[in-house]
């Protein structure tokens, strides 16, 4: 049942009708704002990306992704590309190589996220079979000044949060040999 | 103005001329370019915005400052696409046609009254032709061409029926626009435009100076509204709608697209300079004369000739500024009319009232005889 | 002809022919570790067991013969809870590898989980028993006996295909293992065959290994150029990038040879030719031509040497090239002992298309004696040919002899030679070939070539518009 509710407009005046006194409140309303904001009134807008306004902290909400690590701070990720298959916009692309002398066998040599073309979907973190991404960084991508800089390789992804200085190089540090933490 | 006699003063004059235009249109277009960043500036302060802050030379943003040379450098670098179907020779001149009256027009508006310099008379004008108002309206008529050869020439059926919209509404106004002016013929009595400017610095009641606002009220609000409408700008944007109709010149791109786009900005501060010479006395500032200032009390402040010239001509450039501004305020504040509104109120509305004000003119100026 | 019944179903067959090879002809298709068509049955895997009436046991259909009158059940209860049974065992100690498993998206233990059991493991996975993992076993293979479902289908390819037995099984029931045979290695020259028929992802190719999953890969059939045999193959490809080459399903050669199947790896060597190369230097293709036809236009004993490495097509452009030039010093006829040496596949003759050669210039031409001849005469002071028939040319090539050649690979440039053109390979252009039986197979295209490097014959047609462009 659709309800209809009529509604009865005031009929315009003349003052109205002739519109000139209500554009001239119009302008008067711009004219505050403009005068306001020319005379130092903040704007609400942040100069995003320099200037960022903190996400609501809300654990569930799916921000940049990252790499776990096992305790020894090689990635957790065996390169199964499970992820990479799951990604609906295929903006994951892994090359994988073989630890030498390391019972896990096989590790991504590069592992790297376009977040320019990532639609924050989470499938790569539900096909994870080894929990070895997340996206709870509570980091918002974009807004960067160059595509290179939305690519994210391994060690960018193996930063656990934002600000804290990356350990370089921790990205292929090999487990300890045989019968090391699996 | 002063009439070549010799050859040395023909020369004089052809120099002097040649100095006004590149002066006067230079700084017209530097104006203009400034004004597509200002349209972007002002309305974002408006809305509580920042506005364009990001084109940097060096690192150097200066506010937004360097946006413009940004655009034209963007427009220039655009890959300039012409339909294969389209007239090759029109659709290279419509945007000739139409940026070429816009920029003529800045020649028949007196920048201030005239300055002395080494012994030789100089009127700040580039051309002050006696019919200088009908020249105006016949030349700025001219524009309609670049607008309707746009759609017509690019063979696109959405860019003619763009260029129907917009020839439709350019015309329609151009009528209440002349007629808006006939008053103010009647009460200067004259057509040329520093003609009117120089009368405007009479004084009614002694204390009163005889600003076409003053004696034309009625006439500057429609003058307004119709140069607006002409100009195709908010809220009569209809012709061209940036964001969601499809305009005239759809099919333009690169540097031919910015010629219109530039063509509507200058005609913005053409505009801007025809309410200030027209209607707010031009160059003149309130009590300044040849000689310096003299107050209705009698008070009297003497200046060289020189500095009442430089005062005069920042006058008229403040004021010019200002109703570039007050356009920038419109835009931003009024929501667009429809088609069959704009029409009627151009057809049912305006020109019945430019009407009734030449009529009341012309009484009130028997009644004053 | 026995007449029996699957499923309900009657169907008739050869004699002899197995349950399962039946149910084949109906569409059933019944899951099996250890058989497989080409190999002797072994029936030691019990997957493929199924109910036969009157029967008190389940029977292994891969080895039970059809009879008259039989009447077969693939999907009674009996038959379900027996897969599922095997699954779980052969589950019990099978490590949780299928992450950095090559054999995942194509391994029979993952669909028959999938299809048979989905049950939950009931053995807890610290209780699984270790084994020896990535033990490198020839130069192809890679064997882990965690992941070994101990079907011998890798011991039986051994003892009856190449005959070599490297492999057999050690130890005992729960124990055993399959192991190498002490002082041998996995080299009999068809030991990748062992990573396609393997169901699980116990033995991997170390060429494969790691490097794209096989739910990626692009099947394109194409003929392998590795001898003159021209056996059906399969190239699987992604992104522009073969990964590996497989018998064509369905193909007369159940099998392909270690070398065949790695005939794509100058594709992804190093050493591409993408220009030209002159002398020691690179020099981009279009100069290249021009040198080339410079030379061949400039030397009145010019000549053209086809190859048994080109395709049909490539060969009469090089005839073209030879009209062009307008000398009678042009060569396509090679001859070679064929036929096939191992038994197997491999033939005497390793050129692919000696037969079809031949194709691009029926009459006129000399043999290779004379050609030989006349450039040690020094009659002849430049030739055009392809990297590898250059080796047709016998002795010491006389000082200032010009020899142009085409090659795909930097390290295919034989030695003296002056100028060389790039072309792109038979994976990257489409070509047809004869083998030696007189069977025509075309080939390609797989993937995209490098940029800007044309196929042979676009090439020799630029050559020619060159020269005619000098005789104006």
């Amino acid at each position: 049942m659709i309800s209809v509710r009529k509604v009865n407009n005031r009929p315009l005046n003349f003052l109205e009708r002739i519109y000139l006194v209500e554009i001239a409140r119009g302008l008067a309303v711009t004219a505050r704002h403009f005068f306001a904001n020319l005379l130092g009134r903040r704007s609400l807008t942040v100069p995003y990306p320099e200037r960022r306004i903190p996400a609501a902290g809300n654990s569930a909400s799916r921000t940049r992704h990252r790499l776990k690590a096992r305790p020894d701070g090689s990635p957790r990720c065996v390169a199964c590309f499970l992820c990479q298959t799951a990604c609906p916009a295929r903006c994951i692309a892994i090359e994988a190589a073989e630890y030498p002398g390391n019972p896990v066998e096989k590790y991504p040599a590069s592992f790297s996220v376009d977040l320019s073309r990532c639609v924050m979907c989470g499938m790569c973190v539900e096909a994870c079979p080894e929990d070895a991404i997340a996206m709870d960084t509570g980091e918002l991508p974009g807004g960067a000044a160059s595509r290179q800089e939305l690519r994210l390789d391994k060690e960018d992804l193996l930063r656990r949060v934002p600000g804290e200085t990356p350990a370089r190089g921790a990205a292929n540090r090999l487990a300890e040999g045989p019968g090391g933490e699996r | 103005m002063t009439t070549p006699a010799l050859n040395t003063d023909l020369l004089l004059f052809a120099a002097a001329a040649a100095a006004k235009v590149l002066l006067f249109l230079g700084g017209a277009m530097g104006v203009t370019a400034l004004l597509t960043l200002a349209e972007r500036k002002v309305s974002a302060l408006m809305q509580d915005r920042i506005g364009p802050n990001r084109a940097a030379i060096a690192g150097l943003t200066l506010n937004g400052l360097f946006h413009p040379v940004a655009d034209g450098l963007k427009m220039l670098f655009k890959e300039d696409f012409r339909p294969a179907a389209a007239d090759r020779l029109l659709f290279a001149l419509a945007p000739v046609l139409a940026l070429a009256p816009v920029l003529t027009l800045f020649a028949f508006i007196p920048f201030g009254d005239y300055v002395m310099l080494f012994g030789y008379q100089l009127d700040l004008c580039v051309a002050d032709p006696p019919l200088g108002l009908f020249l105006l309206l016949a030349v700025s008529g001219l524009s309609v061409y670049g607008t309707f050869l746009a759609g017509w020439a690019s063979r696109s059926n959405f860019a003619l029926l763009g260029a129907l919209r917009a020839a439709a509404q350019m015309i329609s106004y151009e009528v209440t626009l002349g007629l808006t002016l006939a008053g103010l013929m009647m009460v200067y009595g004259s057509a040329s435009l520093q003609d009117i400017v120089r009368a405007q610095g009479a004084l009614i009641w002694g204390w009163i100076p005889a600003w076409g606002i003053v004696t034309q009220p009625f006439a500057f609000v429609l003058f307004l509204t119709a140069a607006i409408a002409a100009n195709k700008r908010t809220p009569f944007d209809l012709a061209e709608g940036e964001s969601e109709i499809i305009g005239y010149f759809m099919e333009y791109s690169s540097m031919r697209f910015a010629a219109f786009m530039f063509a509507e900005f200058a005609e913005m501060l053409l505009i801007a300079a025809l309410c200030a010479t027209l209607f707010f006395g031009g160059w003149q500032v309130p009590f300044l004369y040849e000689t310096g200032f003299m107050l209705p009390g009698g008070a009297a402040l003497e200046l060289p000739q020189w500095v009442t010239a430089l005062m005069q001509t920042g006058a008229f450039a403040l004021k010019t500024l200002f109703f570039c501004w007050l356009q920038l305020l419109l835009r931003w504040t009024l929501p667009r009319f429809r088609f069959d509104q704009l029409m009627s109120l151009c057809w049912r509305r305006l020109l019945p009232l430019s009407i009734a004000n030449i009529l009341a003119t012309g009484a009130a100026l028997l009644a004053l005889r | 002809m026995p007449r029996l019944t699957i499923d309900g179903r009657p169907v008739e067959v050869k004699e002899g022919a197995t349950i399962l090879e039946a149910a084949g002809l109906l569409g059933i298709t019944i899951p099996r570790f250890c058989h497989h068509p080409a190999l002797p049955p072994a029936g030691s895997c019990r997957m493929c067991v199924v109910e036969i009436e009157g029967s008190p046991k389940l029977a292994t259909s891969c080895s039970t013969p059809a009879a008259e009158g039989m009447k077969v059940s693939t999907s009674s209860p009996a038959v379900k809870a027996a897969r599922r049974d095997v699954l779980e065992f052969l589950l019990l100690n099978h490590p949780l590898d299928c992450p950095i498993c090559d054999q995942a998206g194509e391994c029979s233990l993952q669909d028959y989980y999938m299809e048979h059991s989905c049950a939950k493991s009931r053995f807890p996975a610290e209780l699984k028993e270790p084994r020896q993992k990535r033990r490198l076993i020839g130069p192809h293979l890679v064997l882990d006996n965690e992941r070994c479902v101990l079907c011998t289908r890798c011991v039986r390819f051994c003892d009856e295909v190449t005959r070599t037995s490297e492999l057999f099984v050690s130890g005992r029931s729960d124990a055993s293992f399959i192991d190498i045979r002490e002082g041998k290695a996995l080299d009999n020259g068809y030991s990748l065959n062992l990573a396609d028929i393997c169901p699980v992802g116990a033995l991997t190719s170390r060429e494969f290994r790691f490097r794209q999953r096989a739910w990626f890969l692009e099947k394109t059939p194409v003929t392998c150029l590795g001898c003159a045999t021209g056996c059906r193959a399969e190239a699987h490809h992604a992104g522009g990038e073969i990964y590996r080459m497989v018998p064509a399903p369905g193909a007369e050669n159940a099998w392909l040879c270690d070398r065949g199947r790695l005939t794509y790896r100058p594709l992804r060597a190093g050493d591409r030719l993408k220009k030209g190369f002159i002398k020691n230097g690179y020099i981009d293709l279009e100069p290249a031509v021009r040198e080339a036809a410079a030379r061949l236009a400039g030397e009145p004993g010019a000549a053209v040497l086809g190859s048994p490495w080109l395709s049909v097509e490539d060969n009469a452009a090089l005839a073209a090239l030879a009209r062009a030039l307008g000398t009678g010093n042009y060569c396509f006829s090679f001859t070679a002992e064929s036929g096939i040496k191992d038994g197997i596949l491999v033939n005497k003759d390793p050129a692919p298309n000696t037969a079809g050669a031949a194709e691009a210039a029926p009459t006129g031409g000399l043999d290779l004696g004379e050609l030989n001849r006349r450039i040690a005469a020094g009659e002849i002071k430049a030739l055009i040919t392809e990297a590898r028939a250059a080796a047709f040319i016998k002795g010491r090539l006389p000082d200032g002899f010009k020899l142009i050649v085409f090659a795909t690979n930097r390290s295919e440039i034989p030695a003296g030679a002056y100028a060389t053109l790039p072309y792109a390979s038979y994976f990257e252009t489409p070509g047809t070939f004869v083998n030696y039986q007189g069977r025509r197979g075309v080939t390609g295209p797989v993937v995209p070539p490098p940029e800007g490097v044309p196929p042979l014959a676009e090439t020799a047609a630029a050559l020619a518009a060159a020269l005619k462009g000098d005789g104006a």
